[in-house]
């Protein structure tokens, strides 16, 4: 018994001493607790029970084996560049519809203020501002691309916390209660639902009906 | 009987492309007196230093929603009796019917046509 308090316990006392605060644990920590635990016991169970010895054996592999699949699913490369990377491609996207949207309508408007009295100038200035319309357009392209890679992106995301999901069981965990954010209140209570996707809302015929 | 389209018209959008939009097609009908809010808030104080003849609203805007807006037109028994069309994303008819109730002349869905633009301002004036 004095062997296990020693070597075996102390082990634990020292991990737990080490700066850990109870609002700054991580998964990481408690598999590296129960790692250690299950190791430091195995000795102490071994001398009065060998199926208990074999059981605490194999927890500790499995927690091994857990960490090194986490590592390969490689969070930190989603959280440090590929979620950041998405988020400047959509700002992009915006700013490039943006662009491409005033400089059509300001052709647009120039065709709709031209004098169709004089002839040549309207013609000119309808030809002019037509070509920069269909230069204004290849933004579609462009923003194509950006939005393919954000899509990528998502699906490496899904890809990994479906995995994640996977390997520490968290669908067998019941969804604690959550209070409301002002924010989905604000939502709720304002009928905010934003565009709807094809297919789904009500058509303008159907709008028609109400009036 | 014509539409008159010498009343002035409060456009209400926080999409300024959008306002660009709405107010160059009401240009094309005939509409020349247009002004601007970028929210509800805005607007209503806009509304309180002018009679506008025709407000066309988003929904979704900040701090002040469209829907916000015309509850608070509605309520006001300066300003209740102004046309209000709405011109919003939201689609679904719980949206609809909320913005019946509270007192909408008419619901126009994005994205738009002149054409419905046009219909809708038409059948507000009862044209």
């Amino acid at each position: 018994m004095q062997s296990f308090d020693t070597q075996h316990v102390g082990k634990v006392i020292d991990f737990l001493r080490n700066g850990r605060k109870a609002d700054d644990v991580s998964l990481e920590d408690v598999m590296g607790l129960a790692e250690l635990m299950a190791q430091s016991l195995q000795s102490y169970f071994k001398t009065f029970d060998v199926a208990i010895y074999r059981e605490l054996g194999a927890m500790a592999e499995e927690i091994s084996a857990m960490k090194r699949e986490l590592s390969e699913l490689q969070l930190a490369d989603m959280r440090h560049q590929r979620i950041p990377e998405a988020g400047l491609e959509l700002d992009a996207i915006v700013e490039a519809t943006e662009a491409a949207t005033n400089t059509i309508m300001t052709a647009a408007e120039a065709i709709m203020s031209a004098v169709p009295a004089d002839a040549d100038g309207y013609q000119q200035t309808v030809n002019d501002r037509i070509v920069e319309i269909f230069e204004a357009c290849s933004f579609q392209d462009i923003t194509g691309q950006r939005i393919s890679k954000v899509v990528r992106t998502l699906g490496h995301l899904e890809s990994r916390i479906t995995t994640l999901v996977e390997r520490l069981k968290i669908m067998q965990i019941t969804d604690a209660p959550r209070e409301e954010t002002p924010e989905e209140r604000r939502q709720r209570e304002l009928i905010l639902h934003g565009p709807q996707l094809s297919g789904e809302g009500v058509t303008q015929t159907d709008i028609d009906a109400y009036f | 009987m014509a539409l008159d389209t010498s009343i002035p018209v409060l456009v209400v959008d926080d999409y300024k492309t959008m306002i660009r939009i709405i107010r160059n097609l009401l240009k094309q009908l005939g509409f020349e007196d247009v002004d601007e809010a970028a929210d509800g808030t805005e607007a209503l104080g806009k509304m309180r230093e002018r009679k506008y003849g025709l407000v066309i609203s988003d929904w979704n805007m900040e701090p002040m929603t469209g829907y916000e807006l015309l509850k608070q037109v509605r309520a006001d028994t300066g300003l209740a009796k102004t046309p209000f069309i709405m011109v919003t994303a939201e689609s679904k008819t719980e949206n609809v019917i909320a913005a019946k109730k509270a007192g909408v002349n008419n619901y126009i869905v994005k994205p738009f046509n002149a054409q419905t633009l046009k219909g809708k301002i038409e059948a507000v004036f009862g044209d």
